[in-house]
């Protein structure tokens, strides 16, 4: 069989790999890519693309980035910055890390911050058993490309009982180059023992730029270990963004994630998480809002195959005009995975008759003494609420504007630091502005 | 200042006030007493501009002007408040923001510039201290898990705080204690002066033991059918409605 991935094998890097590269990562590659022509492309049929076809992201025909240097002026770098954000920051341009535009100074010791590509050219060594381990490409196209054409990312390497002092910041800023370009970003963040760190993901664009992000991060917890770790999807109006994230905890982590989704015109997001010991916490936050030509999709799995773990799911979404989100969560307690805690819910507000949600809340539980909940509802503004403000002098679309605010609130209050979560919630607000004022 | 001449209502097809008359002037309180199910909640929120109450007759001057022509807000701008019976709850929405939002929305429709942060600040403690309350308040969302006494206060803050020309109080005194009920009271009485007008609504006669009306009125069937001074509610307390309705219905 001449298995391909069709439209897809675009994204695969023209260029072979560099002679420098150990031999190590090239299997990984090839795996992947044999991973990806194996799978070939799902269909609506398949039930984790259900309700997001692949046709328009099909249709740009993008192609793997090149080495072309874009063209970046020092104004759009400041306009991506959040201000007043205190932080180790990464810059990365479509899917390349920039040294010289990275502030990564003075680190703690006990911490690397380092560019993937670099660190394969240099001391592969630090990698290679963690790198596209805890990745899982099998049933997942989009990460198995993305391991087919690892290139460069974020690597994270904290020692056991490090708390980072400050955030580390990973802006992905993507220009548009000569034609729609697709970059697949590979983070790995591995935390030692004990160790603590917050982590920022951003994803923003060049406005009206039209390109595709497929990123994969992975996240290996040490025991005791705990990240918090905030992901802002903010993309080009226009742009498509695929991203993975793949979370393995031992006995006793903590892992916090908070994804706020407003970007982009197509956006896929999956988050996995997995217990690799007892007494482990996972919480998945996050806020989407989708107005006219956008599709929001995340689906996240979290799989309790370890006793006495405890989980949260808690999505919450806006949808306006005729935008588009899904919502699949995904909860798998094992038979021995007793005293697991889980809970899910989703809850979503649709400001008009043509905005869609699709929701798919699951519980799998095969053991007997558990503590498992979920909740999804789909509703509308209250007319009571809406007269409350109004009654109080109030225009009709302002008091709009302030009842979604507070349904976001919940979950961007979760932002840390101030900085970051002023940013979101003025960003999250201004779309609700333009959208308000457009109906 | 209000003119209500020959006022019906409807709410889902069925006809509630049926020729309702009601004349209030400049810092005049007038209190509204009625039966439950006399239309008592629904004056309240036809005057205020709720929707699903249907205005099948009759007109309400404010000023001279056509005040059911007015959207909701614009009736707040010109200087309406309606304290609800039931404040509703705001989950996510501070209470800070909230009561900025109105008031500069308020001073918009004036034509005022909105007030800046230490002038509003500044405007929000004078109110509390006048009303005797505390600023745990302000930290808090709008009325989000607050006991039925904190609702009301609020309420009665936010009428401090906005300066109307006309408030109406929909039955304030329900489901409050004898304390809160003391508070609450306090407070209105606090903001009365000569420019500003007030309609009480309530079930009870309790409430005007407290603050005490220019004019009663007792409202049943969709109409006002007696009207006095304060006598007129420590009569309906000592005989009751029937004593009233029953008497209008044999005339």
């Amino acid at each position: 069989m001449n298995a391909t991935v069709g439209a897809l094998e675009s994204w695969l890097p023209a260029r072979g790999a560099r002679s420098s590269d150990p031999a190590w990562l090239a299997d990984e590659r090839h795996r992947g890519l044999a991973e990806a022509r194996r799978q070939g492309l799902p269909t609506q049929r398949h039930e984790a693309w259900r309700y997001t076809g692949l046709k328009p992201l099909l249709e740009k025909g993008f192609k793997a980035v090149s080495e072309v240097a874009a063209t970046i002026t020092e104004g759009e770098i400041e306009s991506v910055l959040v201000p007043g954000l205190d932080s180790y920051r990464i810059l990365m341009i479509n899917g390349c890390y920039q040294p010289a535009l990275s502030v990564t100074d003075h680190p703690r010791a006990g911490m690397r911050i380092e560019s993937l590509r670099h660190l394969v050219q240099h001391e592969p060594e630090i990698v290679r058993g963690l790198l596209a381990q805890a990745a899982e490409p099998d049933a997942r196209l989009f990460t198995a490309l993305n391991t087919a054409a690892i290139d460069d990312g974020l690597v994270v390497l904290v020692d056991p009982d490090v708390a980072v002092d400050r955030p580390i910041e990973l802006i992905h800023l993507s220009t548009g180059i000569d034609e729609p370009r697709v970059a697949q970003p590979r983070h790995l963040v591995v935390l030692g023992d004990g160790a603590r760190v917050s982590l920022i993901e951003r994803y923003v664009g060049i406005r009206g730029a039209l390109y595709c992000t497929n990123s994969v991060a992975e996240v290996i917890l040490g025991q005791g270990a705990h990240l918090v770790h905030h992901r802002i999807q903010a993309e080009s109006p226009v742009a498509f963004h695929l991203s993975s994230l793949f979370v393995r905890q031992r006995a006793a982590s903590g892992y916090h994630g908070v994804n706020i989704g407003f970007g982009s015109a197509w956006a896929r997001t999956d988050l996995v998480a997995r217990f690799d010991g007892p007494d482990a916490r996972c919480d998945f936050e996050g806020l989407y809002l989708a107005g006219d030509g956008q599709l929001i999709d995340y689906h996240l799995e979290v799989d309790h195959r370890i006793p006495q773990c405890t989980s949260r799911e808690h999505f919450k979404g806006l949808l306006y005009g005729r935008g588009r989100a899904v919502f699949d969560g995904r909860v798998h307690v094992a038979r021995d995975a007793q005293k697991t805690d889980a809970q899910m819910s989703n809850h979503n507000l649709l400001l008009s008759p043509n905005a869609e949600v699709d929701a798919k809340p699951q519980l799998e539980i095969y053991a007997d003494d558990v503590k498992c909940s979920h909740g999804t509802t789909i509703g509308q503004i209250d007319p009571e609420r809406l007269f409350y403000l109004r009654s109080r002098g109030i225009p009709a679309d302002q008091a709009r504007r302030i009842l979604c605010l507070g349904f976001a609130g919940e979950i961007l209050d979760r932002l840390e630091p101030a900085a970051l979560r002023e940013h979101v919630a003025e960003q999250v607000g201004a779309q609700l502005e333009r959208t308000f004022a457009a109906s | 200042m209000l003119t209500i001449h020959e006022l019906r209502a409807a709410v889902d097809g069925r006809e509630i006030l049926k020729g309702l008359d009601l004349e209030v002037g400049p810092g005049e309180i007038h209190a509204i007493m009625g039966p439950n199910g006399s239309g008592k909640s629904t004056l309240s929120y036809v005057l205020s501009g709720r929707d699903g109450y249907e205005v099948t007759g009759g007109q309400v001057l404010f000023d001279g002007e056509d005040l059911l022509a007015m959207a909701p807000e614009e009736r707040a701008q010109r200087g309406i408040f309606l304290a609800f019976q039931y404040p509703v709850e705001l989950p996510g929405v501070n209470n800070t923001s909230f009561l900025k939002a109105s008031l500069n929305a308020i001073r918009a429709g004036r034509g005022e510039p909105p007030l800046d942060a230490v002038s509003f600040m500044r405007l929000m403690r004078d109110r509390l201290k006048v009303l005797h309350l505390d600023d745990t308040l302000l930290k808090r969302d709008v009325n989000a898990g607050f006991s039925g006494g904190e609702k009301k206060r609020n309420e009665i803050f936010q009428m401090a705080l906005l300066e109307p020309r006309l408030a109406i109080l929909d039955e304030t005194d329900s489901g409050l204690d004898i304390d809160a009920l003391r508070v609450v009271a306090d407070g209105v009485n606090a903001l009365r002066c000569q420019t500003r007008s007030m309609i009480i609504v309530t079930h009870y006669q309790r409430l005007l033991d407290y603050i005490k009306p220019d004019h009663v009125h007792v409202l049943a069937n969709g109409r006002i059918i007696r009207s006095g001074g304060k006598e007129l509610a420590l009569e309906l307390e000592a005989k009751g409605y029937g004593w009233i309705t029953g008497e209008e219905a044999a005339a």
